[in-house]
């Protein structure tokens, strides 16, 4: 279960324990929203839980995120609930360059595994995953960097977001492809237009060990959470997104 | 001042007689239409202490709030999703229990809010109020409204919510009286 009602109704119960899940869409689509509720949940539930922020800071972020009903700050007090930055972690490792090496891509990927097992971490959310493979380049050390990392989260029992951007342009749901052949589910946010107004829209492509909905639905951020309908197809639709 | 009373009395009377859960289509005039929010708002709704969630696409909030106030209901219990202020470009405060939707053709995101005003009050049973299908039918074709009015009611039904949906006589046709038998369980005639 994600605790997320809305989204655990769609996967038909959750997003099964060790997946790793890329979280895709582009811009103002809710992906941020959705993984903070996520780990919020887990840390009501007891799970520890880890939000990796690469673009921005978690200072700025906290200030601009939906103030949920739900949260306790007790959560980050007790160190339940974790923000931390990555590129500190970059700082700690002496990765300076703007291109990861192969030993580099390898040592961060066993880093974040580290700090995994050492907080006992049961969820994880890496925001974004697209920000750290353009630094990674190439698409054979993605694959390697993405392989070792879900390899050893999902053996710790961690389920982890992968957040990828894309232009709602873009085909696929990842800029290098990569992603999404490695990732056991991807759950695809967008705008959708519809005679001039502009929906949030979600959708299960992939889950692995679920049987889930494939249809799409209208997403709502609000401070009780995530909410979804269903998408009304009677109306003519202007433009996909 | 003996009509009003009698239509107030009316519907607070026939809407008690209904089951729980029971979604309504309410066919009446417009001179009958502030008697008949005063009947099912403090007649029906507050003697059964039922959280009001009142979408509205006919008029502005703000104008029903309003006349709430001069006939003195408390709004202590009742919510507004309005659908009609956002595109009067209308400048008017916005009212803390009242939500706006950019359109009334934003008919997912009606849902939304409903839905979201239920949660919020999860220990009481809520009304649900649909002001119009009419004004909504301005906006939306009869395909995506019957869609959205089969999912909206059915799904209020299985949270033990009261629907009623006002329909206004002179602006009533074949397709909406249709649409309207196939989601109700029972139709209110005021007057008649």
């Amino acid at each position: 279960m994600t605790g997320i009602d809305a989204i655990d109704h769609i996967l038909n119960g959750g997003v099964p324990r060790g997946n790793t899940v890329l979280i895709s869409g582009s811009v103002g689509t809710g992906k941020t929203s959705i993984c903070i509720e996520f780990l919020v949940r887990g840390a009501l539930n007891g799970e520890n839980s880890l939000y990796l922020s690469v673009t921005e800071p978690t200072d700025k972020l906290l200030m601009n995120v939906i103030p949920f009903d739900f949260f306790d700050d007790k959560l980050v007090r007790q160190g339940k609930l974790q923000f931390v930055d990555l590129p500190k972690i970059y700082d700690k490792l002496g990765i300076d360059k703007e291109d990861l090496d192969f030993d580099q891509t390898r040592l961060l990927a066993d880093t974040i595994a580290g700090i995994v097992e050492e907080q006992k971490i049961r969820r994880l959310v890496l925001d974004s995953v697209t920000s750290v493979c353009y630094r990674i380049r190439e698409q054979e050390r993605i694959r390697d960097f993405l392989l070792r990392l879900g390899t050893v989260l999902s053996a710790k029992g961690c389920t982890t977001l992968l957040v990828s951007e894309i232009r709602s342009s873009e085909d696929g749901y990842s800029q290098w492809g990569v992603e999404e052949a490695l990732a056991d589910g991807v759950i695809v946010t967008g705008n959708l237009e519809r005679r001039g107004d502009l929906l949030r829209t979600l959708q299960i492509v992939k889950m692995r060990g679920t049987t889930h909905s494939r249809a799409k639905y209208v997403l709502d951020l609000t401070t009780s959470g995530v909410l979804l309908v269903p998408l009304l197809k009677g109306g003519s639709v202007a433009s996909g997104g | 001042m003996a009509v009003e009373v009698s239509i107030t009395s009316e519907i607070a009377e026939k809407l008690r007689a209904l089951p729980d859960s029971s979604a309504v289509a309410l066919h009446l005039k417009s001179d009958q239409y502030f008697d008949a929010i005063q009947g099912m708002l403090d007649r029906f709704a507050m003697k059964k202490d039922l959280e009001v969630v009142y979408v509205t696409s006919t008029i502005p909030s703000q104008s029903i709030i309003n006349a709430l106030e001069v006939l003195e209901i408390p709004m202590d219990h009742i919510w507004f999703v309005d659908c009609v202020s956002q595109i009067m470009m209308s400048q008017a405060k916005r009212h803390p229990h009242a939500i706006i939707v950019e359109s009334p053709t934003m008919l997912e995101n009606i849902m939304l809010k409903v839905e979201f005003l239920i949660r919020g009050h999860p220990d009481r049973n809520a009304l649900v109020v649909l002001d119009s299908i009419n004004s909504l039918a301005i906006h939306n074709n009869t395909k995506i409204l019957s869609e959205f009015l089969h999912i909206l009611v059915n799904h209020l039904r299985s949270r033990g919510a009261y629907t009623v949906i006002f329909s206004m006589r002179e602006y009533e046709t074949d397709e909406i009286r249709n649409m309207l038998v196939l989601v109700s369980d029972d139709s209110i005639e005021l007057g008649k």
